[in-house]
């Protein structure tokens, strides 16, 4: 238990301490500047803390997280489900294949204003152009992993005569799982930039329509704090993901096979803290 | 291991034998296998022997489905094979491919039973009482990662066995194993055959182990490869690593196999 622990603030110091030491330096560099562009991170924060627990920053970054959630909860079951479906079927997928690429290839930003238009306003635009916008990264990463998965397993599965239901939830989907869960951390990234640049127009809520309200309203801190929340937002969610990814995964980062590239990397801090 | 005794099926099934029928084998101009004839009587043990490329896991992939022949055929009982069929349970030369590793060894164990539409319930208990045959007790909680090799192929056994297979295939079973591990799983093979009511048709390129397991080795030999001997081991049913393979039996079908397949017959 105690390594655990050990290993987990190992972890995280590893991991913030680029972040802390740079927001220090900003503190520091910003501490009594009079741009009014570039206001003390301090003011930011101070404004960032009252905005989000007396003002309006908080019910509108609910709104935001809200839409992001069921558009990507949507993105994920309908990404995982034709994906499967897809990998199987090799013929289809060689048809169906180009075409996918092409519509990957769109960034999905570009299609926010006419999604406006055409959806009005609301959250269901918002949520549609994220759904949308994951659902892609989602779907491939399925599909390749469905394909990917080992023909020895293929083999046991026909061998000893596994039904196709059985065969999709306990085989399919366990062998295509790490694809699916890199595509899933792809598709929050994504997510995230839709979150965001949806509620720029025709927006009434939400963390978008906060920043650039404040914006237009020459509000630097607001503005300030409202990007600054975003971006923290984005941490934590990634974050938040991964922990999500170790226990769902746990067979695939133990297995000696898969992990060798963690293991080595873990042997080199051994070594090197050995010297 | 008298533990063995529980692993029967409940209600025994007459063991069906394997017909191999004028069986050829072709990828497109090549050709694997040409007309072998090959009976598996219920309750037996064969050994396949043959020089490395000489097409056994093809035969062995025809004898369970997986491959269809080009001509002839693989009967089971009466039935022609297809597709893989529930008498048959394979065991594959990948140990490590063959175990799903998301599931616990009793897991995959019982994973082919839930397809039979066994409850969960039994069909774990089932996993259990087949993992505690092969020698493993109490290790049904582990992944197949957490294993060795040679633990992980008596899983691949147990579940074989769970499956109520009659019929049970091996494929270079413990080629990648260690001396010493394969041996005892040569044992175990042994001490299956003869406890349950199961055939098993071995393949094999060692021919120490062809003759050890089997009660019949059949060599293969020749491109495309054909039946070119049959021998009949009589060594009896108990058998020892050390005392068996110093009998000077053994060594005349060694010696008589081993010659055959340096220097395939002329055609």
């Amino acid at each position: 238990m105690r390594y655990v622990l050990v290993d987990f603030l190992v972890e995280l110091a590893r991991s913030i301490w680029l972040p802390v030491c740079l927001l220090l330096l900003w503190l520091v560099v910003s501490n009594g500047s009079t741009s009014i562009y570039f206001p003390p991170l301090a003011d930011i924060g101070a404004t960032l803390v009252r905005e989000l627990f007396v003002g309006d920053l908080g019910r509108n970054l609910l709104l935001s997280l809200y839409n992001l959630a069921v558009g990507l909860v949507i993105a994920i079951v309908l990404g995982v489900a034709f994906g499967l479906i897809i990998g199987r079927a090799e013929k289809f997928r060689r048809v169906v294949s180009p075409t996918l690429n092409f519509l990957r290839a769109v960034p999905p930003a570009a299609i926010v204003p006419i999604i406006i238009i055409a959806l009005g306003v609301g959250a269901a635009p918002k949520i549609f152009v994220i759904a949308l916008g994951c659902f892609w990264p989602i779907l491939l990463n399925t599909i390749d992993g469905v394909r990917g998965t080992s023909p020895a397993l293929l083999e046991t599965a026909r061998a000893y005569r596994i039904p196709s239901h059985l065969f999709v939830f306990r085989v399919s989907l366990p062998a295509a799982l790490p694809q699916i869960m890199a595509g899933i951390r792809v598709a929050l990234a994504v997510g995230l930039v839709l979150m965001v640049i949806s509620e720029f127009f025709g927006a009434d809520a939400g963390i978008g329509f906060y920043i650039t309200d404040a914006s237009t309203r020459f509000a630097i801190q607001e503005t300030w704090a409202g990007t600054l929340l975003v971006g923290v937002m984005g941490y934590v969610l990634s974050s938040l993901f991964l922990q999500i990814e170790r226990r769902l995964l746990y067979w695939y980062f133990q297995d000696g096979n898969n992990a060798s590239q963690r293991q080595s990397n873990r042997r080199r801090i051994k070594a090197g803290g050995g010297q | 291991m008298n533990i063995m005794t529980t692993v029967k099926s409940p209600a025994q099934p007459k063991i069906k034998s394997l017909a191999v029928e004028g069986l050829s084998k072709s990828y497109g101009q090549i050709h694997v296998l040409s007309n072998l004839n090959l009976r598996v009587e219920p309750g037996e043990v064969i050994s396949i022997v043959g020089p490395s490329g000489a097409g056994k896991t093809t035969l062995l992939r025809c004898l369970s489905g997986l491959l269809p022949p080009s001509s002839g055929g693989v009967k089971v009982g009466d039935e022609p094979v297809r597709e893989p069929v529930a008498e048959i349970g394979l065991v594959f030369q990948d140990y490590r491919g063959s175990m799903m590793p998301w599931m616990r060894a009793e897991e995959n164990v019982a994973f082919p039973l839930q397809g039979k539409g066994v409850s969960k319930s039994v069909r774990l208990a089932r996993a259990r009482e087949c993992l505690e045959a092969v020698g493993l007790p109490g290790v049904g909680d582990r992944y197949p990662w957490q294993m060795s090799g040679g633990m992980q192929q008596r899983v691949a056994i147990a579940r074989a066995i769970a499956y109520d297979a009659q019929i049970l295939l091996m494929d270079e079973p413990f080629g990648s194993l260690d001396a010493q591990t394969r041996f005892d799983l040569e044992d175990l093979v042994l001490s299956i055959r003869r406890r349950l009511a199961v055939s098993i048709v071995v393949v094999t390129h060692d021919i120490d182990e062809a003759v050890y397991l089997a009660d019949r080795v059949v060599v293969l030999s020749g491109h495309p490869a054909t039946v070119i001997d049959t021998v009949d081991i009589d060594l009896g049913m108990d058998r020892d690593q050390i005392k068996t393979k110093a009998d000077p039996r053994f060594a005349a079908y060694r010696g008589r196999i081993l010659e055959q397949i340096r220097r395939p017959k002329p055609e």
